[in-house]
């Protein structure tokens, strides 16, 4: 492999060792004959992939396009700290310190780990400064007040009249290439992965899951294809998904603008430290920075169009964290649809971001788990607690080691070719 | 409440135009398409609108939508380009072509693979961070060490489907990824000249510079494969008597 990742003296312990199981021979045949067919290839789908194979069950993964051509590639790219949620959303903020951690260790390739500052621009964000660091603190995630001028030697992109900043361990991912290392282990461990195959029915006798209808649109043909466990990955798809199963699920799919200028106006990335709000985060990646983003509710998460509004109020606010947006030329806009768990009669920003897994054998649907919520963060840590949850179903004492597990490079999805595209 | 229904895309009264897209199948023949392109409309969405509107079965790749991930090259009219960048700007009739030499899976969808088959192996995606985003160079905090990123180059293909080689050859991508490597990790640079001094290696390039021009990230494929090139003929009178 390539480099190290730098070291971080001032990061938190990683999170609860993840001791090595004792798996009993009986149950490691057993879980050879299980089959697990996963809905969806976004990043939630590639995590419970690896960790379901790694456990030795037998899997299969539909996705109705092209890998994290859902909202998973589209995302803002922010490796978050969770100090964005610190404030409110302990548990998401806390869940995503620990997974930074991890994933430095397990897919260092698809990270820029630049760190990131919050700036305070005004006096409410001055007052606001000590519950933020006291929030951060409490969940775990280091932070550090830089004078502005300190702040502005590490990065000059700023806005020089900030009244001071924090400093915490925020980063950017390759939004595809960090799910592709999951999708790259997962295959080299014995998965299948089906792309372009949408999944239109799922079957059930007696209250429980048996199976999937599946339509490939390559060959145009729709196949049935037996199951033991169904798992719904489909992020903001994911209502449409549990209705195939007759099954009702509490999710708003929550789109979000985002802007890319081009040049790379900051390294570290730069958010406004103030509550979570539009347009006050920007992300710098390879030779672009990257303003992100608004949000607003919709019943179908296909075919939304980037409000035009969208970009220059973005363009806007972006120039007060990094004045240097102002002379940027535009290089892209585009919007990803939130998979926000449960149902809000306001605008979702209320909506909390951590990420729920639902059995739906009290629907009927006995073998059934959605899984909605999260972030991109925190995808290794969504595949662990489904991939538990599927373990305690079908009662297999296995426990998951991924937070230890070196993933392979993003590369070796292709290189490893052998089981791309093949029908189960 | 869809936001998407009550904002008109060409609000800031960006000239709409009625686009004609005419897309190549598996099959061969061309579908063809009507979309209302706004100001910011590019190629990659109108065919997610004609996927999702008017025929699921469209096959095509995509994931980031701002020109990172690589999977949305296509030609379009004769050219070229990622369909998420290159935005629709006249209503001449617009042809969509899978991104030749690569495989085609279905319609526009082409299989990546044989792009990475000849990558050196154990190559590091990330670089030192170039941004100077004022005069003063930027000092990474004690926590960061030295600032990183992404390498510029996104794999997304072009610069193979623009070569003009036919005979076996590892490719602009794959050895532009080698020329990377080695400024990287110089300690690197005995073992993997020695991989890409061969028929199929630099030799193989024509020097016809398409690549280069081509690249939508500045990548410069042809540049590296001419450093590569005098590495390796410096090794080569390094050794002879
Ligand atoms: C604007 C915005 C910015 C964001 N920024 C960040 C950020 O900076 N950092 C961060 O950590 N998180 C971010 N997120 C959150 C993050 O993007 C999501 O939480 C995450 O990508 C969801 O992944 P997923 O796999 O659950 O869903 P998806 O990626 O949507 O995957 C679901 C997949 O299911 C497929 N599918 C749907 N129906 C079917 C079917 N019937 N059959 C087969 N396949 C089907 C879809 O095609 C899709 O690929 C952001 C989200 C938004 C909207
Ligand atoms: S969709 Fe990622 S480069 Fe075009």
């Amino acid at each position: 492999m390539g480099r190290d990742a730098p070291a971080a003296p001032r990061m938190a312990a990683p999170a609860a060792a993840h001791a090595a199981p004792a798996v009993g021979d009986a149950d490691r045949r057993r879980a050879r004959d299980i089959h697990v067919a996963i809905v969806g290839g976004g990043g939630t789908g590639a995590a419970i992939l690896h960790d379901l194979t790694q456990r030795g069950l037998r899997c299969t993964l539909f996705e109705r396009g092209e890998l994290t051509s859902g909202t998973t590639g589209r995302h803002h790219g922010q490796l978050h700290s969770g100090a964005r949620y610190a404030v409110g959303d302990t548990d998401i903020a806390r869940e995503c310190m620990e997974e930074v951690t991890i994933l430095r260790r397990i897919a260092a390739e698809s990270i820029e780990m630049n760190y990131g500052l919050f700036i305070a621009l005004d006096d409410d964000d001055v007052d606001y400064t000590a519950a933020f660091e006291r929030a951060c603190s409490e969940s775990g995630i280091p932070n550090r007040r830089l004078s502005t001028t300190d702040a502005l030697r590490h990065e000059p992109g700023m806005n020089p009249n900030a009244r001071h900043a924090v400093m915490v361990p925020d980063g950017t991912i390759d939004a595809y290439r960090l799910p592709l290392q999951f999708l790259a282990t997962a295959r080299a461990g014995g998965a299948t992965i089906r792309t372009f195959c949408e999944v239109t029915g799922i079957d059930s006798s007696d209250g429980r899951v048996s199976g999937l209808t599946v339509r490939d649109y390559r060959s145009g043909r729709d196949e049935r294809i037996a199951a033991d466990v169904v798992i719904n990955a489909a992020g903001p798809w994911a209502g449409s998904v549990a209705a195939l199963a007759g099954v009702g699920l509490p999710i708003t799919p929550a789109p979000g603008t985002m802007v890319a200028v081009k040049g790379r106006l900051c390294n570290m990335v730069v958010s406004h430290l103030h509550p979570p709000g539009d347009g006050d985060i920007i992300v710098p990646q390879r030779n672009l920075s990257i303003v992100g983003s608004t949000q607003w509710k919709v019943d179908d998460p296909d075919a939304i169009r980037t409000p035009p509004d969208d970009i220059l109020r973005l363009l806007d606010r972006a120039r007060e964290l990094v004045p240097a947006f102002a002379g940027a030329e535009f290089h892209a806009a585009w919007t990803a649809v939130r998979p926000l768990s449960g149902r809000t009669d306001a605008g979702g920003r209320e909506l909390s971001r951590n990420f729920q897994v639902i059995a739906h054998a009290s629907d009927g649907a006995a073998g059934l788990f959605s899984v909605t919520g999260g972030k991109a963060t925190v995808l290794r840590a969504m595949g662990e607690a489904v991939a538990d949850d599927v373990c305690r179903f079908t009662s297999l004492a296995i426990a998951g080691r991924t937070a230890d597990t070196p993933l392979l490079a993003h590369r070796e999805f292709f290189r490893r070719q052998e089981r791309v595209h093949e029908p189960v | 409440m869809s936001r998407s229904d009550d904002r008109a895309p060409a609000a800031h009264g960006a000239p709409e135009v009625r686009a004609e897209i005419r897309i190549r199948r598996t099959d061969g023949s061309r579908s063809v398409f009507s979309v209302d392109a706004g100001e910011y409309t590019t190629i990659l969405d109108a065919l997610e609108e004609i996927r999702t509107v008017h025929d699921r079965s469209l096959l095509y790749r995509h994931s980031c939508h701002h020109g990172s991930c690589g999977t949305c090259g296509v030609i379009a009219n004769g050219e070229r380009v990622l369909a998420c960048t290159t935005r629709i700007t006249s209503d001449e009739p617009l042809d969509l072509d899978p991104l030749a030499p690569f495989p085609v899976i279905g319609d526009l969808a082409v299989d990546a693979t044989p792009l990475y088959a000849d990558f050196p192996t154990d190559a590091s995606y990330l670089r030192d961070s170039d941004a100077r985003p004022n005069a003063t160079d930027p000092v990474a905090p004690e926590e960061v060490g030295r600032f990183t990123r992404f390498e510029n180059c996104i794999e997304c293909g072009i610069c193979v489907s623009v070569c003009p080689v036919v005979r076996p050859f590892k490719g602009p991508a794959a050895l532009a990824a080698y020329g990377r490597e080695i400024e990287k990790r110089p300690d690197r640079e005995a073992e993997l000249l020695a991989e890409i001094d061969a028929p199929d290696g630099v030799a193989g390039c024509d020097r016809a510079l398409n690549c280069s021009a081509a690249c939508p990230l500045g990548v410069y494929p042809a540049k590296h494969i001419a450093v590569l090139k005098r590495k390796i003929d410096a090794r080569r009178a390094d050794y002879s008597p």
